[in-house]
């Protein structure tokens, strides 16, 4: 090799202190990153798998209006590799034993359910199993209520149409059985292809045709891309996502783990740019002594090009070294605490965002200070200069304040987040250069001295700029980590608080109204109190302002409120977690007026005032919006999206009333006793599916946590990489001080204190700078109000100026074992 | 040696007889603090080729700056260098630079070598940089005859300063300069050591016929070269020749 190639060498750059530092935030941010990119989408892929139970499928096609979806749609699916099954849902009158009865039917095909299992019972005393497959053809599997509506045991026929079925299982849980409530009618569950021998389904009738998809994540999008454009109105795409009591937990944990890997690369930007800046300080020398032998600054600029990019590849293979195992590691982890094989795949995708933060590292924060390197004059050979001055830095700032903005921005993909955590920074930086000044102002008045503290004051004021600088890199790096703990503190205290351990988990739909005092009673006895309960009339949202409201909105607006019926009811107080946004709740003795959801009335772009009818039967009503409010939908209790004052016409209307309460495991046999007393009230269970929501909160936590952890030792690193930033000089000031007859014991202390101090600065500036950080992404990403953080505030700044001190005495350590002189000659 | 011709550049003039650095109305100034200070002024002298020429003076008088618009490390504010025919005033940065890595040499009071490379490949370097082959050889050549022939793997931190000097002063011939320019060569060295380091400067530059610029302060040193030129106050004077 020759010696310029040996200069290039990444192996012979390693001698170098600063460039250790710079390959080494390199491989932290790289293996950060990428841990967190393949985690989170081994994560993404394991809860979607886990939540995709909840449409038995990872995508839903449903065709409303009786027309059966396209042969060609099948097709193009198939050819996709995705798998399919096909599924038909309306309602019908069935008979049996002599009884007629409305029922819902599902019917499925052999393919269903493609994700999550289906619970049936052989029989009543018998036990639930679970299986993975629908009722096979000539039988049906019947809702537990309707087998007492009509009478009838396992093995008994009933006729659906034109056609007679065996009933051969109580049905007693669908995966995608969700929390609609539209389908009030008891279910029976049969195969699709005895669906056309009963006659009841023809082109146009009620009837619901849903296609249900699963395979991977990126043939399901590429054919939805497909899809996309022939879908009409009348299809309704859905994915887990959709989901409401799902998506918002899903939605937050994703944004937290986008949050926690922005972090990763602020935290690996921040060590990039001090130890870059140290390193190109450190080759001014180097680079006139090479002007003076002839290298043009051409030649110069190209061959610091060439080491950032060998320093690149160096940085992402170890960093991926690191990542790989680490990522399979917490897969285990993972297995470990779902109880179930993680799909261990290396999405080559979420490598992508590691590769660009290592780019955008070098040539955001580690280039600018090494181009200008060309500019060194070659006179410097002969005298020294003084370094650079600082508004060529402060261009840098600019440049890498771009960088970061932009890398951030691809890597979350939320402006607001990036703005959020970009103004976090620049308060930071605008409250530290007042306190700096004040601090510059202060210790200039500390006269030296033997002391401790007197020499670590100095000391902080002698190195004035290096403590600036210190101090703003560790408040930036403590301001991003309780950034991060708090965003997750609150996160995880609201999914809790969104889930309590008595969230009601049954529903009691369909009560008439002369059953209702019985049935409160009934539970009242069993210690089971009823929450709230709400009579429940339904119609249709028809007419907007006397027009009707199809042609009244938007027809881009594909609104599913408008092409169903809609629960309406009447209440005397609004719901404690719903909130008005606007107008004014009904006052006592008001009985007109309406209060509409708030995302239902931003969608038909409802103001105040505007007249809703509403089509209920054969009556119509029509009510002026009086006020807007919001509503908690994944809250397990009965929500509505119009609600009436008491006393309004809607009373007149006939109603059924619906309640939620929370029911444990040990009084579920009550069931039975109240199914026998009240045959035709439906029980609706979601037990099952809160502790299948719970479940994933529990995943998605432990994946929080463990990123967390990441990302903290990252902060670490880079504090140990800026402490080593000043590491010659300290030490050299060290082994002086030592041969001018200092104790080793005042150099100790007195260096413990300095960093001390710097830490506790640095920590109180974080921790400001964090709540209002924290204040502006709770404000923008996950809804949540301000408030100061005291349990914080305090122990952050004592504990950083303790992990300092810490780090202080670290750096001392050669100084205290090896001979002043010889540290002295080994500085030189 | 001659690929080298710039755009606008004159070729070099080649007669044994012309001067090798000619310096006319030479003026620097420099800024500090807001104020103009004049380092040199109006300086002119001429240097012919194979010359040893010392430039001394007190400190702060105006050498090392001097030395520095010489060897086109810096340009003056006014007047006119010829190195070799070719006016390095009026060359851009890397016009000079190409120029220096042809035909200038550089010897320095504190050494300036490379701490990463060994002694042979702090030699090799600015044979490699002007894509010489054989560099290798060249510079073990070299060192053996500075007397480090043993030294070869040595690193600049495992030699002492004499050591170090005498590697420079190798890499200073290595590429067979024209010029060469030494700054304070025996500044950093004790008595003994700075006269086995100039003895050995002197020699190699009558083997390979290099003219030679240097700023001492060592006035026996400066008795050792053919011409002397004393500044005092940024104004140059001829102090005659000796022997």
């Amino acid at each position: 090799m020759t010696v310029t190639g040996k200069m290039g060498s990444v192996s012979r750059d390693m001698r170098e202190r600063d460039v250790r530092v710079v390959i080494l935030a390199l491989v932290v941010a790289v293996a950060t990153v990428a841990t967190i990119g393949l985690f989170a989408s081994l994560l993404q892929r394991t809860l979607v798998a886990s939540a995709s139970t909840f449409l038995a499928a990872d995508r839903q096609l449903e065709a409303e209006h009786g027309r059966p979806i396209p042969a060609e749609w099948w097709q193009a699916a198939e050819s996709r590799q995705l798998d399919t099954a096909r599924m038909v849902e309306f309602s019908t009158m069935v008979f049996g034993n002599d009884r007629f009865q409305l029922v819902s039917v599902k019917a499925v095909d052999d393919g269903y359910p493609l994700r999550g299992d289906v619970e049936i019972q052989p029989g009543l005393a018998g036990e639930r199993v679970t299986v993975g497959h629908g009722p096979a053809r000539g039988e049906v599997w019947l809702n537990p209520r309707l087998l007492r509506l009509l009478s009838l045991d396992l093995g008994d026929t009933v006729e659906v149409g034109n056609l007679t079925l065996t009933v051969t299982n109580l049905l007693i849980r669908e995966p995608d059985g969700g929390f609609s409530m539209a389908a009030l009618a008891p279910r029976i569950m049969m195969h699709a292809d005895d669906v056309p021998a009963t006659g009841v389904v023809r082109e146009g009738s009620r009837v619901e045709f849903v296609a249900l998809f699963a395979g991977q994540e990126e043939q399901l999008e590429d054919y939805y891309r497909w899809l996309e454009p022939r879908l009409e109105p009348a299809h309704d795409w859905k994915s887990v996502k959709d989901g409401q009591a799902l998506s918002r937990s899903l939605e937050r944990a994703e944004r937290f783990l986008n949050l926690g890997g922005s972090l990763a690369v602020l935290l690996a930007a921040v060590a990039v740019a001090v130890a870059s800046r140290e390193y190109a300080l450190g080759q001014r020398d180097t680079v006139a002594l090479l002007k003076t032998l002839g290298v043009t600054g051409h030649r110069i600029a190209a061959m610091y090009l060439k080491k950032l990019l060998l320093w690149g590849v160096a940085g992402c293979l170890a960093g991926l070294v690191i990542a790989l195992p680490l990522v399979w590691a917490l897969a285990l982890a993972l297995a470990a605490i779902l109880e179930r094989p993680v799909d261990l795949v290396f999405d080559a995708h979420a490598l992508v965002p590691a590769l660009l933060t290592v780019l955008v590292a070098l040539f955001g924060f580690a280039y600018p200070p090494i181009r200008r390197l060309r500019g060194v004059a070659a006179m410097r050979v002969l005298r020294s200069d003084p370094g650079e001055s600082s508004w060529k830095a402060s261009g840098d700032i600019v440049i890498a304040g771009l960088a970061v903005f932009g890398l951030v921005w691809f890597y979350a993909g939320e402006p607001m987040m990036v703005l959020g955590l970009l103004g976090g920074a620049v308060v930071l930086l605008a409250v530290l250069s007042l306190v700096a000044w004040l601090l510059v102002l202060g210790l200039r008045r500390v006269a030296g001295g033997a002391s401790a503290w007197r020499l670590a004051l100095v000391a902080l004021y002698r190195h004035r700029h290096s403590t600036l600088s210190q101090i703003s890199v560790f408040a930036m790096t403590i301001m991003l980590a309780v950034t991060l703990v708090l965003v997750r503190s609150s996160l995880l205290d609201e999914w809790q608080g969104q889930l309590p351990a008595d969230a009601p988990n049954h529903f009691l739909i369909n009560i008439a109204p002369g059953d209702v005092e019985a049935v409160s009673g009934f539970w009242q006895e069993r210690g089971y109190p009823l929450e709230d309960l709400y009579p429940m009339v339904r119609g249709r949202l028809t007419e907007l302002n006397g027009q009707p409201v199809k042609e009244a909105v938007s027809k881009d607006e594909r609104i599913n409120a408008l092409n169903r019926e809609l629960n309406l009811t009447w209440m005397p107080a609004m719901p404690e977690d719903n909130r008005l946004v606007a107008g004014q709740w009904f006052g006592p003795g008001d009985t007109r007026g309406v209060s509409v959801e708030s995302e239902l009335a931003e969608k038909l772009g409802l103001k105040l005032g505007d007249r809703l009818g509403f089509t209920i039967g054969a009556d119509t009503l029509t009510e002026p919006v009086t006020s807007i409010r919001t509503v908690q939908w994944d809250s397990m209790k009965p929500n509505f999206y119009m609600a009436f004052p008491p006393g309004s016409d809607l009373e007149a209307m006939p109603a059924t009333w619906i309640t939620s309460f929370y029911l444990p495991a040990s009084g579920k046999n009550q069931l039975n006793d109240f199914a026998e007393q009240f045959p035709t009230v439906s029980v609706l269970e979601v037990d099952h599916i809160i502790e299948r929501i719970r479940d994933i909160v529990s995943q998605v936590t432990q994946a929080i946590e463990a990123i967390l952890a990441l990302i903290l030792a990252a902060a670490l690193v880079v504090m140990a990489a800026v402490v080593s930033a000043t590491l010659r000089d300290r030490q050299r000031e060290g082994a002086l001080l030592r041969t001018l007859g200092g104790e080793q014991r005042l150099l100790v202390r007195s260096t413990m204190l300095e960093f001390a101090v710097l830490g506790f600065i640095a920590g109180i500036l974080g921790v400001v700078a964090a709540e209002f950080a924290v204040w502006a992404l709770q404000q923008k990403l996950f809804d949540g109000g301000f408030r100061w953080h005291w349990n914080v505030v305090l122990p952050v700044p004592l504990a950083s100026a303790v992990l300092l001190a810490l780090f202080g005495r670290w750096q001392l350590g050669p100084v205290l074992s090896v001979s002043p002189m010889l540290l002295l000659r080994r500085l030189e | 040696m001659t690929d080298y011709q710039p755009h606008g550049v004159e070729a070099p003039q080649t007669s044994e007889t012309s001067g090798i650095l000619s310096v006319s109305g030479l003026t620097h100034r420099v800024g500090l603090d807001g104020e103009s200070i004049t380092i040199l002024k109006d300086v002119t002298f001429r240097i012919d080729r194979g010359e040893s020429v010392a430039i001394v003076g007190r400190s702060g008088s105006g050498k090392t700056t001097l030395l520095g618009l010489l060897a086109g490390l810096d340009t003056p504010s006014q007047g006119c260098i010829e190195l070799d025919g070719q006016a390095i005033s009026e060359l851009g940065e890397d016009q000079r630079a190409q120029l220096r890595a042809q035909r200038v040499g550089f010897i320095f009071q504190s050494f300036q070598l490379l701490p990463a490379l060994t002694a042979l490949e702090n030699v090799m370097l600015p044979l490699e940089l002007a894509g010489q082959k054989g560099a290798g050889d060249k510079a073990r050549e070299l060192l053996e005859r500075v007397g480090l022939g043993q030294r070869l793997r040595h690193t600049p931190r495992q030699l002492s300063g004499g050591e170090q000097q005498r590697v420079a002063i190798a890499r200073a011939f290595a590429s067979n300069p024209s010029v060469l320019f030494a700054d304070e060569p025996t500044g950093n060295l004790d008595n003994r050591t700075g006269e086995t380091v100039s003895d050995l400067l002197m020699a190699l530059n009558r083997e390979q016929g290099t003219t030679l610029v240097m700023v001492t302060h060592d006035e026996h040193l400066a008795s050792r070269c053919q011409r002397r030129l004393a500044i005092e106050a940024g104004v140059v004077t001829e102090m005659g020749a000796e022997s």
